[in-house]
């Protein structure tokens, strides 16, 4: 499978916030996305990072609950009743994308023939302390900071 | 009683908002379509909600339609 930013946001990202039933595709979409292409180098450097697919997953729930707790709601998000995902709906690109790959084409090196590869991508993800992805880290008890650092060596070491 | 949120931690108290907001859509998509399945007209549930028929008729018509729910027609 080609992983370009194309395939990777508009095939596999839509594909995730489609099945999370959201109205738009998120940064944690992405961090999914590129985390299912285990051919990739971005996807290795997550998973030594222990951050498995499944792993973000437990992650970004665990997040969840974490904030509904703090507004005094206690769920289990594995016990919410489910809902049928419209495979038709296109959802669009959200403002944590945006973010992500404003943040992604800034990282040097200057961005060049290779293009908005997955580990440029997964720099513009690391690259905030906001957002839920930041917060499914912490949860996760993942070293954001470290992560990224690994991320952006990578990338200027030439890797896409 | 305690305070909702911490007040020296606005992160936290905006990350609750976001969840709160994921909490609803999920619950509003689930509900709607058992109501659905259940036999609702699209007025009942629109009535509950508190919004116009069109309106959640637009928003989950086709997603129940793919999901196999036999709609009744208001």
């Amino acid at each position: 499978m080609p992983s370009d930013v194309r395939s990777i946001l508009v095939r596999s990202a839509r594909d995730e916030a489609r099945r999370d039933g959201s109205r738009t595709i998120e940064a944690e979409h992405v961090l999914l996305a590129l985390a299912r292409r285990d051919e990739t180098a971005a996807a290795r450097l997550l998973a030594e990072a222990g951050l498995t697919e499944g792993a973000i997953r437990d992650a970004l729930n665990r997040e969840w609950e974490q904030s509904l707790a703090t507004a005094g709601i206690a769920v289990r998000i594995g016990l919410l009743p489910e809902a049928t995902p419209d495979p038709d709906r296109h959802p669009p690109i959200g403002e944590s994308t945006k973010l992500l790959l404003k943040r992604a084409m800034d990282a040097p090196p200057k961005i060049g023939g290779g293009g908005l590869g997955p580990m440029r991508m997964l720099v513009g993800i690391l690259d905030t302390e906001r957002g839920r992805v930041a917060r499914a880290f912490t949860a996760a008890g993942v070293d954001r900071a470290a992560l990224r650092a690994r991320a952006v060596t990578a990338l200027a070491a030439g890797t896409r | 009683m305690t305070e909702l949120v911490d007040p020296e931690d606005p992160a936290a108290g905006l990350a609750a908002v976001v969840a709160l907001r994921r909490l609803a859509d999920r619950l509003e998509d689930s509900q709607v379509e058992r109501a659905m399945r259940a036999g609702w007209s699209w007025s009942d549930v629109a009535e509950v909600l508190g919004v116009t028929r069109q309106a959640v008729h637009k928003k989950h018509a086709r997603r129940l339609v793919a999901a196999g729910v036999a709609l009744r027609r208001r």
